[in-house]
């Protein structure tokens, strides 16, 4: 049941954002680009928070960690893209499995922690070493994936439909059910006999791997990598806003609060400064008032009794 | 025929606390034991134990002849135990059938699809234990009988040798009981080996085939269940001694209106019954006694008074309700509670945890309760500046009559006072309780387990039994009416 | 010369954070909260004395005082409105309740630093000391103002231990830290409480903030700095112990201040970070912790 709702909103959608370019301009389709990628940046994190039940304050560490080593095989060793989006995906899986060894020993507030200076720690690494990786200025690539607007927003819209769908359909499988179980309670899940570990581990080298290659096909979109679009703790507070608004344990909801969250910021944008205080403003109000996030009203309406 | 669970020596350390010492016991296909033991008889470490929940020290878990002791939980859960916790919580957002696909499925990273298979067998055990009707139901929506019946379906779904259930018929009603037990016992019939554990005989006696009493971490009997009912030692354990009743003054204005009157309360903890139809009275100056054994329901019956949990039906305090006020306004109003768990602050002196209990009087009159206070209990005087986390058990129990007392309560409400004190420290204690009750006009309420403290100073005594009230009346005639049944 | 001036530099910014250290753990200890708005309500102090005393024109004791007032009020806002309704919410899980506190924190601090760099930009300001002038200390000038920032952040401290350890209200302030439930079992208003050490916070935060802005300057981007500072510290010293923050507070300003004068201040946070790591995975409880 849950399925046929999730798509009679899905089918739609996507329906009109694939068709969006026929009638819109290539300002909007940049945008758009943007939002697709941090869709899958939040759908990624959801999969941790909402199923596997971790807490991850820093979640652009794990994008930063795709993005920059992609960029840098690209800049200085001419890697080809594909190859580079590879080895980002790969680095970043890794540093999942890094932060998912103390994730199994630490709680609450403790893991938490361990995520938010993971990212404060490549933060200050990378500017500590600028004359390599660019610093706050950046680093300029070689490739980008395309220059035509259009083009390059198909190829986002593309990543994120897949990603979501593989993501989702993750959620709503046996898998998500026992890592669903293991968030909720690991001495329970462990006594029907799951190894808890095993599966968290799981959680975060998944997470990792999306959230890495969503990060580096972000930055040859951009054509740069810098602190400032990847690694900024700025990046993570939007991701787990977007995927807190638009409902957590969904999935679909972690996009659909993206997109919000960059349209909404690209729409206030004639506020100036006060911008980013209306958005946050509004994510207060959505977090106090309607905790479920949009597509948590939406989706389980049905499922109430 | 090898036993399918066999327990050796099993021994477990938490510092310096023996939970569990050298307990050993075994148990065959096709047969029911029940564990039982108060609070802090380490019954629940040794069922964690065997699930793997708690590395034992020392001492064999043979499961079907394979010593499992020490292996992680989801190893032994997959090796043939199936348990069923008391406070298991189902996940909101998948419906019956699907908790018990999930009990079914493999510990596989791989699996994408749920097979038929699976499917078709979760229906069959939906329909064994009772719930194929309500299956494609979410939790949210049933009652907790049904809940519990699927924690028993998640416990048995890949046919476990063993089945380990943890209070069986905690928060049920009296007429789900009897389901439950024939659920239960079902299990016995189809060849599993099942452990109960559980606070009193009486509730499981019916059910099972033996009987193994702890106490403090230790075995103190074994054998049938009336067998341990009679048990010389169980019976000192659990009701302190030989019942006995001194001659009672009788009180003057005994039959006046109630200073407290409660009236068919009934508190559930989320879906569970914890009181069921509960009415007493006190009267002014009165001492009553609830008495009643683990898990019975005193607590909740202290802490729906106290304003600390909701409820339904009526409390009357002084001819007016105590609904809709705070904990605080009703501590303040004259019904101070000593819980069980004391609630002490730790890491303050003595004399600074009583100073707490009389901030909302004068410093002149704080200061005289204290001098009273100290003399009651001279102990505290002596050891006033040291910190309530190093006293001893009875120390601190006196402690936290003395800091209630320090209210100048009008009800004073002591929830299980002897709880793991030596017997020296009860006398000391009942005999503080006596000088209480000769020198001042404090009404008390108290509740126990240790019938054989709670009676020699009560007026009247109701005996409370699986979330009821099962009898009022005398203490007197308590030993001849309601004493025998009681364990 | 070199090592007096890190002594005298460190000791003035580690008695600052040990203020505001002190505020954050007593919210966690008591109220049970991680306030990431932190570092945005000291701003706040600081940049609402900054222009109460110079473009408004009151002066700095009247400035001290106004910012003071600002970041009480920024607190009680952040309790009543964010936190408490959280707390007290039907529909949260309880274990989904704590991220959803320090998300509504998070957003509240990111709504007042924009709101401060909307109304005044995010230009660096400092507010005119409240002592001007300089001394030599062995050969190193000392703004006086730097002795006074040191100064009032032990008064500041040492009130509230008096308060705490010597007052009545005080001591219940300590039990609730302890055990909310005993103190409800004596007759105390746990709302009472919660309000009253929101309040005392409001009060330590704004000072701390109308020192550092004084001292170092502040502006409104320095509020996310702040709050991790914050935040490491008090997990360092040990989530709930205030001896134990005091401490770290003085391990983590001295690690900073020696980076910054001996390797290079832009890096000055990277040994702390890395000592925050290891503490993590060896000794997650912190020096003195209790939880």
């Amino acid at each position: 049941m849950l399925k046929s709702r999730t798509f009679q909103f899905v089918v739609p959608a996507l329906l009109v954002l694939v068709l969006l370019p026929l009638g819109v301009g290539g300002y909007i389709l940049g945008l758009l680009t943007l939002a697709y990628y941090y869709a899958v940046f939040a759908m990624s994190w959801d999969l941790l928070f909402g199923f596997a039940g971790e807490v991850n304050f820093g979640p652009s560490f794990l994008i930063g960690v795709g993005a920059y080593t992609a960029a840098l095989l690209n800049h200085y060793w001419m890697w080809p893209i594909p190859a580079c989006l590879a080895a980002g995906a790969v680095a970043a899986v890794i540093g999942g499995a890094v932060l998912a060894v103390p994730a199994l020993r630490l709680t609450g507030p403790y893991f938490g922690l361990v995520t938010l200076v993971a990212v404060l720690l490549l933060q200050n690494m990378l500017v500590l070493f600028a004359g390599i990786t660019g610093g706050e200025i950046g680093l300029d690539l070689p490739d980008v994936l395309s220059i035509d607007d259009k083009t390059n927003y198909y190829y986002a819209l593309a990543f994120m439909t897949i990603s979501g769908a593989i993501l989702f359909g993750l959620s709503q499988s046996p898998v998500g059910l026992i890592l669903q179980a293991s968030g909720q309670d690991a001495i329970e899940a462990a006594a029907l006999g799951f190894n808890v570990a095993k599966h968290k581990l799981a959680a975060f080298c998944i997470s990792a791997f999306f959230s890495g290659l969503a990060g580096a096909m972000l930055i040859f979109y951009l054509g740069t990598a810098s602190v400032g679009t990847v690694v900024d703790i700025a990046v993570g507070v939007n991701v787990i806003i977007a995927a807190v608004l638009g409902g957590r344990r969904t999935i679909i909801g972690a996009a659909v609060g993206a997109i919000f969250l960059i349209g909404a910021g690209e729409i206030l944008r004639p506020l100036g400064q006060l911008s980013t205080f209306v958005v946050s403003a509004v994510a207060l109000v959505v977090i106090l008032f309607f905790p479920s996030g949009f597509m948590g009203r939406i989706l389980h309406a049905g499922g109430r009794e | 025929m090898t036993a399918l669970l066999e327990v050796n020596g099993l021994t477990k350390r938490f510092g310096g606390l023996v939970a569990v010492n050298d307990i050993g016991f075994t148990i065959n296909a096709g047969e029911i034991l029940g564990l039982i033991g108060p609070n802090g008889s380490g019954k629940s470490t040794v069922m964690k134990c065997i699930m793997g929940i708690e590395k034992p020290n020392a001492g064999s878990v043979k499961l079907d002849g394979t010593d499992v002791a020490g292996w992680p939980t989801h190893r032994i859960a997959r090796h043939g135990v199936g348990i069923v916790f008391q406070h298991a919580r189902p996940l909101h957002r998948q419906t019956i059938l699907e908790h018990i696909k999930l009990a079914l499925l493999p510990d596989n990273l791989l699996m994408l699809f749920t097979d038929h298979g699976i499917t078709r067998r979760a229906e069959e055990i939906a329909e064994r234990v009772g719930l194929g009707q309500v299956m494609h139901r979410l939790p949210r929506t049933l009652p907790f009988a049904d809940l519990r019946r699927l924690e028993l379906a998640k416990a048995i779904a890949r046919n476990p040798k063993v089945v380990l259930v943890d209070e069986p018929f905690a928060g049920l009603t009296a007429g789900e009981v009897a389901d439950f037990s024939a659920l239960i016992g079902s299990f016995r019939a189809e060849g599993h080996a099942v452990l109960l554990v559980d606070h009193n005989v009486k509730g499981v006696a019916a059910l099972v085939d033996r009987v193994l009493a702890m106490y403090l971490g230790e075995k103190i009997a074994e054998g049938s269940a009336d067998d341990v009912m009679r048990n010389e030692t169980v019976r000192r354990v659990y009701l302190g001694g030989k019942i006995e009743t001194a001659n009672r003054p009788d009180r003057a204005g005994k039959d006046r209106t109630p200073l407290l009157d409660v009236r068919g309360l009934g508190v559930l903890y989320g879906k569970a019954t914890a009181l069921d139809d509960v009415s007493i009275h006190i009267g002014e100056g009165e001492f009553v006694s609830v008495v009643g054994l683990n898990g019975a329901g005193k607590t909740t019956l202290f802490n729906a008074i106290s304003g600390l949990v909701p409820f339904s039906g009526s409390v009357n305090w002084r001819g007016e309700t105590l609904e809709g006020k705070t904990p605080g306004a009703i501590a303040r109003g004259g019904i101070v509670q000593c819980p069980e768990t004391r609630e002490l602050f730790g890491d303050m002196s003595i004399r600074e945890n009583l100073d707490l209990g009389g901030q909302h009087q004068t410093v002149a009159e704080a200061a005289k309760q204290l001098e009273w206070l100290f003399g009651l209990f001279p102990i505290l005087k002596a050891r006033q500046t040291q910190a309530a986390r190093t006293l001893s058990g009875g120390e601190q129990q006196m402690l936290a009559i003395a800091r209630a007392l320090m209210m100048k309560p009008k009800l004073l409400i002591l929830d299980e006072p002897t709880l793991g004190l030596a017997p020296v420290i009860l006398e000391q204690l009942s005999k503080a309780l006596e000088t209480l009750r000769q020198t001042t006009d404090i009404t008390v309420l108290l509740g126990e387990q240790n019938v054989t403290f709670a009676l020699p100073h009560a007026d009247r005594v109701y005996v409370i039994e699986h979330s009821r009230i099962v009898w009022e009346g005398d203490p007197g005639r308590f030993a001849e009416e309601a004493g025998a049944g009681y364990l | 010369m070199l090592a007096l001036q890190i002594l005298i530099d460190g000791f003035a910014i580690s008695s600052l954070y040990a203020l505001g250290a002190t505020g954050f753990t007593l919210i966690f200890g008591v109220s049970g909260v991680l306030n990431l708005s932190h570092g945005a309500i000291m701003v706040v102090a600081a940049v609402i004395a900054w222009w109460v005393a110079g473009t408004f024109g009151a002066g700095p004791y009247l400035g001290a005082l106004a910012g003071i007032g600002a970041s009480l009020a920024c607190s009680f806002f952040t309790y009543r409105v964010i936190v408490r309704p959280i707390q007290n919410s039907p529909s949260l899980p309880r274990e989904e309740k704590e991220i959803f506190v320090l998300t509504g924190t998070l957003l509240w601090g990111i709504m007042l630093q924009e709101a401060l760099a909307y109304l005044f930009t995010n230009n660096p300001k400092t507010v005119r000391p409240l002592i001007e002038g300089v001394v030599m200390i062995f050969g190193v000038r000392t703004p006086l103002n730097e002795i006074l920032t040191a100064a009032l952040s032990w008064a500041a401290i040492g009130l509230l231990y008096l308060l705490v350890n010597r007052t009545r209200t005080g001591k219940s302030l300590l039990a609730a830290s302890m055990n909310p439930r005993g103190l409800t079992l004596l007759g105390f208003e746990l709302s009472r409480i919660y309000v009253l050490v929101w309040a005392i916070y409001g009060v330590l935060a704004g000072i701390a903030g109308v020192l550092l802005g004084a001292f170092l300057g502040v502006s409104s981007d320095n509020a996310g700095t702040l709050t991790a500072s914050a935040f490491s510290i008090v997990v360092l010293g040990g989530l709930g112990s205030v001896p134990g923050s005091l401490i770290a507070a003085y391990v983590v300003g001295y690690l900073e201040t020696m980076t910054a004068y001996l390797v290079s201040p832009s890096i000055r946070t990277v040994p702390v970070l890395l000592l925050l790591v290891a503490v993590v995975y060896v000794r997650p409880q912190g020096l003195l912790g209790r939880r």
